[in-house]
């Protein structure tokens, strides 16, 4: 899937092309807003992540390019500037998603694929499977390797929330906010405990583990050969 | 154009206020004197003029002559001319008399070559209507020189008291202002370094008082927020400079010679770790700096406080269950303000209470809905606050616990004062208080 990222400051340019790329994406970099606006008029992308200030012509104008060509490619900024008239100018224009500097790649590639998925929802599926772990969405009901497990409401979206997204590296922020749909920095470790106690329950009496724990960035469920 | 000085706009006011009052007073006494000298000269005019019409009643008789010489004898600056019916001059009594005088009946006053006359025009003969003129002329020259030296000496003395009140006002204003020399001269000396020059308060005018209090008052605030700024940067220095030489140390460690992927990796991870911490700080001093600024403007949005409680309750419960807390709430109010800030402040404060709170314990959020506004009160049961501690612990970078005091990895402390500034934006105040073993902060919001 093809991505453009407009980026001026080399460093942050190259690292985000390199860990999408290596994230299984085909990302082109530009460093100025004129060639940056060229690209995405060509609409071959599937997604523009655009740094507001930008030599040439800066994000907005981009956006307000892009749209006003009539493409709805998803769009998301990247602002140093953690002004509130800044969100609201880019939303306004037609901006999909932001990000405040400095952000977590982690943080970056959860909204990259939650942008990209958004518009082709796969058909109303019934239940979620990895390996012998099992969901069913319809009873509202877990098993692994056939044993019933009894999770709360909460324990229940947040393994949701980890099948449905499975391979994913999900970060704290991102976890808090979908499930508890609680949107803002917080320094607390609510969600290592409630990963914890979701492990007690599906992974500890099975040797094959299958949250697995990604250090400093987040969590992934995945199927692991030992 | 530059503004004259206030002693010299007093001056010049006490100056202008001398010369309107000594210049009407000597307006008023100019014109009350003309009038009493007109009243004297209709009088003694109105005599004479009874004393010619017996003298002439009878024009023809021999010794009308001499009663009317008689007559004019008795008063030196007394004249008469008396005119004919058809204009014809018939008599004068003196050769200096002025060819034209007035002709209108009744007082009249005429300046001619030098000297001033009261002239009093009347028939000679009340009921004939042909009757020749009488015109009594009397010399009032040295009357109208007497006026005049007093109109001169009216000005002369408006004229110095008006200058003479320019200068001692201008004196009394210099003294009276010189408690404001005073202030400025503090005022100028006033820098980031002498933030503790005062004004002496107590000897200055009850006027004066005032500003001097307001004055001191803004240097105490100037002084207070400049110490926490230069302790703010000074923390911010500090708390970053761990980390980063946490990260310089390691780095070059790690970089010294050939090393397992494994090793790699690991140094990574730890870089990471501070990385994120650092991040993290960054965020939340950039988030305290736009509260300093004003520009944390709360949207208005209804919200249930109950609701919302519970929900945080909700994303607490996994935290407070493993530390075998009991999460309790009571009490609903409505309120207009910004969810996710309030959310934020909240669990700000619920993450808080959590950790200071022993097993078995409980954290309860009240809310109290009142007339005026209303409170939300987040305790923890445990060994309550001590009372050093609470001015200061809403100051940023503030642990109260000192065995997190350095880099722990999640808590900067920071939260307190964050929740401290969104309550602010949202026009409300937050203080704590410990009672018997329960540590309270509570939040009081304006009706909206």
């Amino acid at each position: 899937m093809k991505l453009l990222i407009v980026e001026d400051q080399p460093k942050t340019g190259h690292y985000l092309r390199q860990g999408l790329n290596e994230a299984g994406f085909n990302a082109e970099l530009v460093a100025d807003g004129c060639t940056g606006q060229q690209l995405a008029l060509s609409g071959e992308y599937a997604l523009l992540i655009l740094d507001v200030m930008l030599p040439g012509r800066d994000g907005w104008q981009i956006l307000q390019a892009v749209r006003g060509a009539g493409l709805d490619t998803p769009v998301l900024f990247l602002t140093a500037r953690d002004a509130v008239e800044d969100r609201v100018h880019g939303l306004e224009l037609g901006a999909d998603d932001y990000l405040v500097k400095p952000f977590a790649f982690s943080e970056l590639l959860a909204r990259v694929r939650s942008l990209l998925r958004r518009g082709n929802t796969s058909p109303q599926e019934t239940s979620l499977q990895l390996a012998d772990l099992r969901l069913d969405l319809i009873r509202r009901r877990v098993e692994r390797n056939g044993q019933r497990i009894d999770l709360t409401a909460k324990d229940f979206a947040l393994l949701e929330m980890l099948l449905r997204r499975q391979g994913e590296v999900l970060p704290k922020s991102l976890i808090a906010s979908q499930v508890w749909d609680m949107n803002f920095d917080s320094d607390t470790n609510v969600i290592e405990v409630a990963i914890r106690r979701l492990r007690l329950k599906i992974d500890d009496e099975f040797p094959n583990k299958l949250i697995h724990t990604v250090r400093g960035m987040g969590y992934v469920l995945e199927e692991r050969s030992a | 154009m530059r503004s004259l000085s206030l002693s010299s706009r007093l001056a010049l006011l006490f100056a202008a206020c001398t010369a309107v009052v000594s210049l009407s007073a000597g307006v008023l006494f100019s014109r009350a004197s003309e009038a009493h000298f007109v009243e004297l000269d209709q009088q003694l005019l109105d005599g004479k003029l009874m004393g010619l019409r017996r003298a002439l009643h009878d024009i023809q008789s021999s010794d009308s002559q001499i009663r009317l010489a008689d007559e004019l004898s008795r008063q030196a600056d007394l004249s008469l001319r008396i005119t004919g019916s058809d204009g014809q001059r018939w008599y004068d009594n003196s050769a200096q008399l002025p060819d034209r005088l007035p002709q209108k009946p009744g007082l009249s006053t005429l300046n001619d070559a030098g000297s001033d006359y009261r002239v009093l025009n009347a028939p000679l003969f009340v009921d004939r209507p042909d009757s020749p003129q009488l015109t009594l002329l009397l010399d009032i020259t040295h009357h109208q020189h007497f006026l005049q030296r007093m109109q001169h000496l009216i000005w002369l003395t408006v004229g110095l008291s008006a200058l003479a009140t320019a200068l001692l006002g201008a004196w009394a204003a210099r003294s009276g202002l010189r408690p404001l020399r005073r202030m400025s001269a503090v005022a100028s000396g006033v820098s980031a370094q002498s933030l503790n020059a005062r004004l002496p308060e107590e000897n200055m005018p009850p006027e004066l008082a005032e500003m001097a209090h307001s004055f001191n008052a803004m240097l105490g605030r100037l002084d207070d927020s400049f110490q926490r700024l230069s302790a703010f940067s000074a923390d911010i220095a500090h708390e970053l400079r761990t980390p980063l030489s946490n990260l310089l140390t390691h780095t070059q460690v790690t970089l010294t010679r050939p090393r397992p992927i494994e090793d790699y990796r690991e140094a990574l991870h730890s870089n990471l770790e501070e990385l994120q911490w650092m991040a993290q700080l960054v965020n939340d001093m950039l988030y305290l700096a736009k509260a300093d600024h004003g520009l944390l403007t709360p949207k208005r949005e209804p919200l249930e406080l109950a609701v919302e409680t519970d929900l945080l309750l909700e994303f607490f419960a996994p935290l407070a269950e493993d530390a075998r807390v009991t999460l309790r709430r009571e009490g609903h109010a409505r309120f207009e303000g910004d969810r996710s800030m309030l959310r934020r402040a909240l669990s700000n404060l619920l993450d808080n209470a959590l950790r200071f709170t022993p097993a078995e314990g409980e954290v309860r959020v009240r809310i109290v809905d009142q007339v005026k506004g209303l409170s939300l009160t987040v305790e923890n049961s445990g060994d309550g606050i001590d009372g050093a501690l609470m001015p200061r612990l809403f100051d940023r970078f503030y642990r109260a616990d000192p065995a997190r005091q350095e880099s722990s990895s999640e808590h900067a402390g920071l939260g307190l004062a964050i929740t401290q500034s969104i309550i602010r934006a949202h026009g409300g105040r937050i203080r704590c208080e410990s009672e018997n073993g329960w540590s309270r902060f509570v939040i009081e919001l304006p009706r909206t």
